[in-house]
């Protein structure tokens, strides 16, 4: 009777583990693409991005607010019209703020990108109002996966994940711009040299960064509904995912989002669940004192 | 424009202008608002020695505010000893953080710091917010005690105005003797070029330390402050969006003088009061102002005057 009894504590044990470790890794290809995003414009144009937990909202509220709510359309055409503007939005502040601002000093660009965000912010909150959006039906339920049950959501951010990064890494190693993305990353100098035009390359890595914020805006909806402080966690934590891979590595930004989402879901079950959203902090700070070059870094930082 | 000996004349205009205030204007609004002003003012002479002089983005100052804030809430209101007790304690907490964020700073710059400082703003802001039955949670402490100063119950706005301009006066000439002191040259120093500072023979760790610990003393005891000012605290008020506006404060004000933070603060906390006749529009219109100052005049608005600083004062990123 009782092995009875022990094996489907077991079980069920087993069972909430395996749930666990889906959301882990659901909110860990999340974390990791806020710092793929980041890592980007970090890599081609030297700014920390500190206005992205805005784009990444901003991209929910154009969805949400002015395509799904406003003009009716239905869910993929309101998704491709969401990303179309939000690479002219991208084109647009790349010219005017991102471009001109990457030879200031540290100090000025960090608090030019967050009043940049404070701006938008602003901006959203007088045009679309201060409450939240809710969208219906959007990727809500939950599906079966044997005997597992998960949230639909965290099954669809797996795959989108998957997909986004296929299509970053076909396009960052066969083609053409993506391999001058790659010089640009390495040496701004030298492939101006080479016949790289550095500005347009730069207006294009921050076109594909921000439709990625918009991409991961629309993923997270369901998480957290379409409010203005939707994206206050998942960006923060997606610097701190960033870090622990490997600061300016696109793959160390998935190893560490994917590191900070299993580690916290894990240390929900095991400590009180109050202290969840501190574990990802805690982490970046001994990742920081112990190996600042991160999991995936080998270089050491000067 | 402006030599020293000028911005000598301008503090006494500043302070007598201060004192007479109350006396002129009978709207509480406006004292009060100044008196949020004192506070944040001394939050920015601190870290005017870390962000301003040496030149190292601390997004954490929101962190280290509200751990005085709480440490002199709740002693006063669990324990009931005297807030001026509970002041020495928080000086202690601002000393030991200083110190433990000091170090990191040794080994980490630029970005990787700021990205620690927000880390660790982000903890205490979690921690505070989710030990309820220690801290009181999202509700906050409530009926904290004000300060009492020789059988005088600060509690009245107008007392509260004079006392905390007092203390602000106070770390006001603190803040000014470190700067043009031999510590405040090294800061500086270390910011325009750290190599030639060890090559002098002073160790700039020891230095960035001391700038980190006197930032977040100056943070702790101004947060302390501001629990027996409001007399109620709560969480949200210490978001990263609070360090942000400090180091607003620092930078548009003008980095590296004391009249630079008093002008910041001031800006800062009364500036959206005045704009509020844009109606809705009031914050946009700061933010964007704010955006034109960091990119016109990064060294800030004092420095366009000062006479002193005819180099760069920021360093171009390499």
């Amino acid at each position: 009777m009782s092995i009875v009894r022990v094996t489907k504590e077991v079980v069920f044990l087993y069972k909430i583990i395996l749930q666990l470790l889906v959301s882990g890794i659901a909110m860990g290809f999340v974390y990791g693409l806020v710092g793929i995003e980041y890592t980007l414009i970090w890599n081609s144009t030297g700014l920390l991005n500190f206005s992205h937990e805005r784009i990444i909202m901003l991209g929910a509220y154009i969805f949400a607010g002015s395509f799904v709510l406003q003009t009716g359309l239905s869910v993929l055409p309101a998704i491709v019209a969401t990303i179309i503007a939000i690479i002219f939005f991208a084109v647009f502040v790349a010219y005017t703020i991102f471009i001109p601002l990457r030879n200031m000093s540290a100090l000025c660009a960090i608090m030019s990108t967050v009043m940049l965000g404070n701006i938008i912010n602003e901006s959203v909150r007088l045009y679309y109002g201060p409450e939240a959006i809710t969208v219906k039906g959007f990727l809500t339920g939950m599906i079966r996966i044997g005997t597992l049950v998960v949230a639909r959501a965290y099954v669809v951010i797996i795959f989108v994940a998957l997909i986004i990064l296929a299509l970053l890494l076909l396009f960052m190693m066969k083609t053409k711009t993506g391999k001058a993305m790659r010089c640009v990353a390495q040496n701004k100098n030298a492939s101006s040299l080479m016949g790289i035009d550095v500005q347009k390359n730069m207006m294009i890595t921050i076109a594909i960064s921000f439709s990625i914020c918009s991409i991961i805006g629309l993923l997270v909806i369901p998480l957290y509904s379409v409010k203005q402080s939707m994206a206050s966690m998942i960006s923060l934590k997606g610097f701190a995912a960033g870090v622990i891979g490997g600061f300016g590595s696109l793959p160390g930004a998935i190893v560490g989002g994917l590191f900070i989402g299993i580690i916290e879901n894990i240390a929900g079950m095991i400590f009180p669940s109050t202290f969840k959203d501190v574990v990802a902090f805690v982490c970046l700070i001994l990742m920081l004192l112990l190996r600042p070059s991160g999991i995936l870094g080998k270089k050491r930082i000067s | 424009m402006f030599s020293r000996k000028h911005t000598r004349k301008i503090y006494a205009v500043l302070i007598i202008a201060a004192l007479a205030f109350p006396l002129i204007s009978n709207n509480t609004y406006y004292i009060t608002m100044l008196c949020l002003a004192f506070i944040y003012m001394i939050v920015a002479f601190g870290l005017n020695f870390i962000t301003g002089m040496t030149g190292q983005v601390n997004l954490g100052t929101a962190g280290i505010f509200c751990i005085g804030a709480y440490t002199s809430a709740l002693l006063t209101t669990k324990t009931f000893i005297s807030p001026w007790l509970a002041l020495l304690v928080v000086i202690l907490f601002g000393f030991v953080i200083g110190i433990a964020l000091g170090y990191p700073s040794l080994r980490l710059k630029g970005v990787y710091l700021s990205l620690t400082t927000i880390a660790f703003g982000e903890i205490v802001r979690q921690l505070v917010n989710n030990m309820t039955d220690f801290t009181g949670g999202a509700h906050g402490v409530r009926a904290i005690p004000p300060y009492c100063l020789f059988g005088f119950e600060l509690n009245t706005k107008l007392r509260l105005y004079y006392f905390l301009l007092a203390v602000t006066i106070m770390f006001g000439l603190i803040a000014y003797r470190i700067i043009y002191s031999k510590w405040g040259r090294v800061f500086t120093a270390i910011r325009d070029n750290i190599d030639a500072v060890d090559t002098c023979g002073i160790s700039s760790s020891k230095v960035k330390i001391i700038a980190f610990t006197l930032a977040a003393v100056f943070a702790a005891i101004a947060g302390g402050l501001y629990a027996h000012y409001s007399g109620y605290i709560n969480p949200s008020t210490f978001t990263l969006n609070l360090s942000v506006s400090f180091v607003v404060m620092v930078m548009v004000g003008g980095s590296g003088t004391v009249l630079g933070s008093v002008l910041g603060a001031v800006l800062v906390s009364i500036l959206p009061e005045m704009l509020r006749f844009l109606g809705n529009y009031y914050q946009i219109v700061f933010y964007i102002l704010v955006f034109i100052c960091t990119i016109l005049i990064p060294n800030g608005i004092v420095n366009v005057f000062l006479e002193r600083q005819k180099t760069k004062a920021l360093p171009e990123k390499n």
